[in-house]
């Protein structure tokens, strides 16, 4: 079961790594969000134990699973969530302006707009005799 | 009447963020409640300092659980230090900020989730909850870095979020598997339980947690994020960003390597003096072959950033205090530098050349306590390589600071109009600041040496 549940975390970080390095943003936000997943399973598998559900009245003498994991668990999915939802704004933003969600796209745009700028004060340069 | 001290500096900016997030930040009434609120955070804070320095840590379990349960809530020296320094910072880019007219509806309520997320983490004693209000001040971090909603500005706030999602998530491992191996979540606990087990078992956690501080401060590795997102930023944004934000690495790396893990931490003394060299050389010397303003800053906080882990890997009593009073120096010299290369008018440049010399370590300013704290630490440590180090840094420093103010305000420019007074004086009396924090530093050394105390009695 150890070696099942790592080797599972392995693959899913493995590939959201990989998407990460991918020059697509959407596919960015995904690896993002695979690579959270890998650790919300860190987490259950870091508290994994065997018994009762944790509710309330406990049967005499059972064991009870460890709930506090399930609990951390939760707040992770929520929190990677949100910020996946942020992401995916900011990479919807970015589009809008270039038309386009590749990072290469959105560089080169930006490099064109640098130098058009500097062409301007260049221009202004030698119109300024100082 | 402590514990109500305890929780109001974390409960009044998150009730307020949560208020101002209805409001439109634009108007400006909208950020003077922020401030007003911010500033009554800010009161708390130094009130519980007052505290926390006469009568020790004071310490509450949330929610009326008994202890061992519930979450625990702890201000200790050093917690309190950080927290001081950056509500502080974040109180006076808000200033700034509100003064110099808002753009964006959600600014003020942004700033003020950050602060809550920041003083919670400073306040907390449980590792989950650290990490909780860890991510409610980056996801803020990772919106405020997009202010302006310029191109490249949400580029920057892009990389931003990946770099430092991927740091939270190798810290939330990290957590995880320091819960797996003590059973707990409490710092106390861990600290104390993680020091009967082989450290070999807790090695490669420490390793983890040290990575995703690093990234948070920027160290050299880790660096590569970091200029493209201090430059793109609007320049409050980008004074709370380096003098705010960043304080998580060096909290982080201090609570968690110096106080819950002491001898991983000694274990990994050469790698943490190796990494610290090296920011502070790489830094330095990036920053000097730079001609942007907000670019040079960028490059000389991930110098700055070597300092603190020079100081954490010397440790002891000295190294620690020294640690914490050169974090704290350094978030008031990068927020002064920021704001004043912000604007320009009359005495702006006065300001700046009191954050540079800050920088460099020259009296009067309050780098030079920062500098001194250093060098006594490596004199104690018996190191001439250290101490010439430091001085060589200070020296690479002084280089590049004094290029950006020859560049920017020696170059008298017509053509550039001042900026508003009210933001000129706030830039003026944050200088005042940092020379009256140069000229009286007891506070300041008192609470490094009361920090240092908390990091060496350990839990």
């Amino acid at each position: 079961m150890i070696l099942l549940l790592s080797l599972v975390i392995a693959v899913v970080f493995g590939s959201g790594a990989f998407l990460i390095l991918q020059r697509d943003l959407f596919r960015v936000v995904v690896g993002i969000v695979l690579i959270s997943n890998a650790a919300n399973l860190f987490i259950i598998s870091a508290g994994l134990t065997r018994g009762d559900p944790p509710i309330r009245p406990f049967p005499d003498g059972a064991t009870i699973a460890d709930p506090l994991v399930q609990a951390m668990a939760l707040t992770a999915i929520v929190i990677s969530s949100s910020v996946a939802a942020l992401l995916l704004s900011l990479v919807y933003r970015l589009y809008l302006a270039h038309d386009s969600v590749d990072i290469e796209d959105v560089s080169a745009a930006e490099v064109r707009e640098a130098e058009a700028l500097e062409g301007d004060e260049d221009v202004e340069l030698r119109e300024d005799p100082r | 009447m402590d514990s109500t001290l305890l929780a109001l500096p974390v409960l009044i900016p998150w009730v307020l963020a949560a208020a101002l997030a209805l409001l439109d930040g634009r108007r400006p009434y909208v950020g003077w409640i922020a401030v007003a609120g911010l500033g009554a955070g800010f009161t708390c804070v130094l009130g519980l300092t007052f505290l926390v320095i006469r009568g020790g840590p004071v310490e509450t379990v949330a929610g009326g659980w008994p202890e061992g349960v519930g979450i625990t809530l702890r201000a200790d020296a050093l917690g309190v230090a950080f927290a001081v320094v950056s509500i502080g910072v974040i109180l006076a880019s808000l200033v700034y900020e509100v003064l110099g007219g808002v753009r964006s509806r959600t600014f003020p309520a942004l700033v003020a989730f950050m602060a809550a997320g920041l003083t919670g983490l400073f306040l907390t004693g449980d590792a989950f909850n650290f990490y909780v209000f860890f991510e409610i001040s980056m996801t803020a971090a990772y919106a405020l870095t997009g202010y302006r909603e310029k191109d490249h500005q949400v580029r920057a706030a892009f990389i931003f979020a990946v770099i430092n999602l991927l740091g939270s998530v190798i810290f939330l491992i990290g957590v995880a598997a320091l819960y797996h191996v003590t059973g707990s979540l409490d710092m106390e606990v861990i600290a104390e339980r993680a020091s009967r087990v082989q450290p070999s078992s807790i090695i490669s956690i420490a390793t983890a947690v040290f990575v995703a501080f690093s990234l948070k401060l920027g160290l050299f590795p880790f660096h590569f994020w970091l200029p493209a997102v201090y430059v793109g930023s609007h320049p409050p944004v980008a004074a709370i960003l380096s003098g705010a934000l960043a304080n998580i690495g060096g909290y982080g790396l201090l609570r968690f390597g110096a106080d819950v893990l002491p001898r991983e931490l000694e274990l990994g003394t050469v790698a943490v003096l190796i990494l610290g060299t090296a920011s502070i050389i790489y830094g330095a010397l990036q920053a000097i072959s730079r001609h942007e303003t907000a670019e040079v800053l960028a490059y000389s906080a991930i110098g700055q950033a070597g300092y603190i882990l020079l100081a954490l890997g010397i440790g002891g009593p000295v190294g620690y205090a020294a640690a914490v009073v050169y974090a704290v120096v350094n978030s008031m010299n990068k927020a002064l530098l920021f704001l004043a290369a912000g604007t320009r008018g009359p005495l702006v440049g006065a300001a700046f050349a009191v954050g540079a010399f800050s920088v460099v370590g020259v009296p009067p300013a309050a780098g030079f306590v920062g500098k001194l704290a250093m060098f006594r630490a490596s004199v104690e440590a018996g190191s001439v390589a250290l101490t010439a180090l430091i001085f060589f840094g200070g020296a690479l420093s002084f280089v590049y600071v004094f290029q950006i103010y020859q560049r920017v305000f020696w170059a008298s420019d017509e053509k550039e109009k001042a900026g508003p007074l009210p933001t000129r004086v706030l830039v003026l009396l944050l200088a005042g600041l940092v020379l009256a924090a140069g000229l009286w530093p007891e506070p300041l050394l008192v609470l490094g040496e009361a920090a240092a105390r908390v990091l060496e009695d350990g839990p």
